[in-house]
């Protein structure tokens, strides 16, 4: 009878495992929420020619595409283009991957995703800060790229821990902004820039803003705007600044980012040490009016105790947006509300012990990392340290803020 | 000098020529002709012209009618019948060639997406000089040059041993033997350019050997075979990053079953070629253009392995009607390129043509209209004729999923094609000017990849004009 019962119990495993590797599951059962389901370490399996693997290494400073299948569950995308990403963190030991599932086949999508990063976690020695620090965005309504942990094999070599970043593309914009008819900038790092007027020449505009749709529009219909918005930055008539510039830019929603990425201590956003990096530009359909979307926070929780003002007087939008008393309070009660949030039930400490013991395993066993086993753990506490302290240190601060108004 | 006034220098030539020259067969020259001939052989199709044009309208070279009347030119000095030429004693001579070609061109094309309207154009299309004749009537020579081209300046530089009409031996820079279309004379098309197939998946020109000649009753079947350096410059572009077929063996087969009789069906004929060539591994040098030139496919498509061409070719002529068909299929391997390293579907790009002609001023087609017997200004309008031509040129892969993709490793290519109504008008003025007007009509099946997205069909109109001799 046993023998029986154990006999029908392999027999319906195999007509289970039969049936799986027959037809995919109904790509249905699956959507984006679920890959970027936080509590789950995924897998994702990238299939290539061991021609095209060789070579995206020795090429990995270019963006040249190869063709991939990916496999994520029982979901194979198949002819999806993947390519090298990233600026610093670039590596061609641990790749940092992009995936274009419409690069091949213009209307396929991954569960409605028509891109994703697969993100090295090269230069964050506890790999977690970027998936915190965008967590800490939405759990503020602050729209901001989605993220979750994956283990990455290419043609069933194991590569490491990686991230999986939902990509700013009209997919990201439909989702948070309601359509994806405007015009998307991402930014590129060229040298420092604060915000100042780069002059009547459109190419420097279109050097640092690089159209991420659009593409085919004429150099005016792109970049004008930008340029009337930074040229109306630097205007010197304070009486018409603010309502000139917010005719460009959501004042609002742009110290709101600040603030939260203060708060995380990033070192390399809005605020950051080499000027602006890191976001996105979106200008809605049929307006001029532009709003940032955070990107890359790897560089963020620097250190617990990073002051709330730091460099706040480099970027010239920062700078005169804060002389106007609502947009001062604006940014002191969102760093309130996010040092808040942060420490409401210990959130912030939780998330950091949740992710550590999410990916703890992983990270040992993932030998391409820039950093060894030990520094992950020393990063660790770090982070521990820092989620335990700061959100007292900014409450402080800010409080200091407003004794001094 | 502007294209506009050196078409208007052609214009004032060739009026001058028509006003002067004797009507062919009227004059004092009986070397016509011949002088007819070797026109018809202004290039290496000369070789395969040769039999296409059958015994209606031989070149002087192999025939035994061109053997005879070179003999009869048996002297020396300087001759200008319709063209100069330079006889070097028995069997030997230098005749002097110039094609002049300009072309009106609209595009239907309208390139919105830039602002720009492609719209009318005026180009000189050809400029080419050259030489040719025979040595000792054992050898054909051709050297052929294009004013203006600094990449790629010569065009048939060859030898021809042809001593024996069955077997003849070439050596040399020539189009290999492959599609009658792409053999024909760049004079003697019945459009102004030729199908997609010919242009575009026939090898063209390279440098090679080649053996032919012609065999069993009256020379019914006429064979080519020869092994070239690479696989043409059809499908070559100066994209070093691409790969195209390597040392190639070439060969075509034409039978002419009614050759030895006298009904209308001598000279129907029914032809096979093939090509092999070594692929290295890369990026295939393939791309789909129409005839102005437009892209509307580019591949991307990793191969590696063996390229491979067959082609059918049909054609007859009754009377002042003609009628010709071909059938070509390219396909290259891709041994190793998916993502788990193992072979995919060969890419291939196929297609066909139908096309026809009339004269209808009468002039019997298989014995070339290019010397109307009634030129203009001498007692005629010169010969006319209408011709309509329907063809196809697909690339993709030869797999049938649906789910096809752009991708360079994908199983399932997803290619384009181009389906091509051409009509037009030719008009043989006298035996030096021919004018034609073809209407073109492009039929993308994939607009996203055409020239213009949003207009998968267009019209364009075309008006050349040649001077030759």
């Amino acid at each position: 009878m046993k023998r029986n019962r154990v006999r029908l119990q392999v027999l319906v495993a195999a007509a289970a495992a039969s049936a799986t590797l027959a037809r995919p599951a109904p790509a249905l059962a699956q959507t984006a929420d679920d890959l970027f389901d936080p509590n789950t370490l995924h897998e994702i399996r990238l299939t290539m020619n061991t021609r095209d693997v060789r070579d995206l290494r020795a090429k990995y400073l270019e963006n040249t595409y190869y063709t991939a299948d990916l496999q994520w569950r029982n979901i194979r995308v198949r002819n999806a283009g993947v390519r090298s990403r990233g600026n610093a963190t670039r590596s061609d030991v641990k790749l940092g991957l992009r995936v274009d599932f419409n690069r091949y086949v213009t209307a396929q999508k991954f569960l409605g995703l028509k891109s994703i990063a697969l993100k090295n976690l090269w230069q964050d020695a506890s790999m977690m800060h970027e998936r915190l620090a965008m967590t800490l965005f939405a759990r503020m309504g602050h729209p901001a790229p989605r993220q979750s942990f994956c283990r990455l094999y290419i043609n069933n070599e194991f590569q490491g821990l990686y991230a999986i970043v939902e990509s700013v593309d009209s997919s990201f914009l439909t989702r948070n902004f309601g359509e994806d008819k405007g015009y998307l900038y991402s930014y590129q790092l060229q040298s420092v820039f604060q915000g100042e007027y780069l002059g009547e020449d459109l190419a420097a505009y279109k050097d640092r803003f690089e159209a991420q749709n659009h593409e085919k529009e004429t150099d005016a219909m792109l970049y004008l705007p930008i340029h009337d918005w930074l040229r109306e930055v630097n205007h010197p008539d304070d009486g018409v600044w603010r309502d000139r510039v917010e005719e460009y830019v959501d004042l609002a929603q742009f110290v709101t980012q600040v603030a939260i990425e203060v708060f995380v201590a990033e070192n390399d956003g809005l605020l950051g040490a080499t000027g602006m990096n890191n976001f996105f530009l979106y200008r809605a359909a049929g307006t001029k009016r532009h709003r940032f979307i955070p990107w890359d926070k790897d560089s963020s929780f620097l250190f617990f105790d990073f002051p709330i003002f730091h460099r706040a007087d480099e970027n010239v939008i920062f700078r005169r947006a804060f002389a106007y008393p609502d947009l001062r309070d604006l940014y002191l009660q969102v760093l309130e509300s996010v040092a808040r949030s942060a420490a409401e039930d210990g959130w912030l400490e939780a998330e950091v012990a949740r992710t550590a013991e999410q990916i703890a395993a992983t990270v040992e066993e993932d030998t391409r990392k820039q950093f060894s086993t030990d520094e992950y753990f020393e990063a660790v506490e770090a982070m521990k340290k820092f989620a335990e302290r700061r959100s007292k240190f900014v409450l402080e601060e800010v409080a200091a803020a407003r004794r001094r108004r | 000098m502007t294209n506009k006034h050196i078409l208007l220098g052609i214009a004032v030539v060739v009026s001058g020529l028509a006003c002067t020259r004797p009507a062919a067969g009227h004059g004092v020259q009986q070397a016509v002709p011949i002088d007819r001939q070797v026109v018809q052989a202004e290039s290496p199709k000369a070789a395969t012209d040769r039999g296409d044009d059958g015994k209606d309208a031989p070149t002087p070279a192999g025939t035994e009618a061109g053997q005879e009347a070179a003999k009869k030119t048996d002297d020396w000095g300087f001759r200008w019948t319709d063209h100069p030429s330079l006889r070097l004693g028995s069997g030997t001579r230098v005749d002097f060639r110039l094609r002049l070609q300009g072309d009106v061109q609209h595009s239907g094309v309208e390139l919105t997406e830039t602002g720009e309207d492609a719209g009318s154009s005026v180009d000189v299309a050809r400029r080419r000089i050259g030489v040719d004749g025979e040595i000792l009537n054992i050898f054909d020579y051709q050297v052929e040059r294009e004013l203006g081209d600094d990449d790629d300046p010569w065009r048939d530089v060859f030898v021809n041993y042809k001593q024996f009409n069955f077997v003849q031996f070439q050596a040399g820079k020539f189009k290999m033997p492959f599609s009658l279309d792409e053999n024909t004379g760049a004079t003697n098309l019945d459009f102004i350019y030729r199908s997609r197939i010919a242009s575009l998946l026939a090898p063209g020109r390279d440098t090679g050997v080649m053996v032919h000649g012609r065999v069993l009753r009256r020379g019914a079947l006429r064979y080519e075979a020869g092994l070239f350096s690479a696989d043409g410059d059809n499908v070559r572009t100066n994209d070093a990053d691409r790969v195209h077929g390597e040392r190639t063996v070439a060969a075509r087969v034409l039978a002419q079953p009614f050759r030895s009789t006298d009904s209308l069906a001598s000279d129907l004929a029914f032809g096979v070629s093939f090509t092999t060539s070594e692929l290295p591994e890369g990026v295939v040098d393939l791309r789909g253009r129409t005839e102005l030139g437009d892209v509307f496919y580019r591949p991307e498509i990793l191969v590696h392995g063996q390229r491979r061409r067959i082609g059918f070719e049909a054609r007859w002529r009754p009377g002042p009607f003609s009628i010709k068909s071909e059938y070509i299929r390219l396909s290259d391997e891709r041994l190793g390129q998916s993502v788990e390293d193992t072979d995919l579907s060969p890419f291939v790009s196929a297609g066909w043509y139908v096309s026809g002609t009339w004269a209808v001023t009468g002039e019997k087609k298989a014995g070339g209209l290019d010397s109307p017997s009634r030129p203009l200004f001498q007692g005629g309008v010169g010969a006319v004729e209408v011709a309509a031509r329907v063809e196809r040129i697909r690339f993709g892969s030869g797999a049938t999923d649906p789910l096809a993709s752009n991708a360079p490793r994908a199983d399932v290519v997803l290619g384009n094609s181009n389906h091509v109504q051409t009509y037009g008008v030719n008009w043989y003025v006298n035996r030096w000017i021919k004018i034609q007007a073809n209407l073109v009509r492009n039929a993308i099946a994939f607009p996203d990849q055409a020239p213009q997205p949003s207009q998968p069909v267009f019209w364009s109109r075309l008006i050349r004009f040649q001077f030759s001799m």
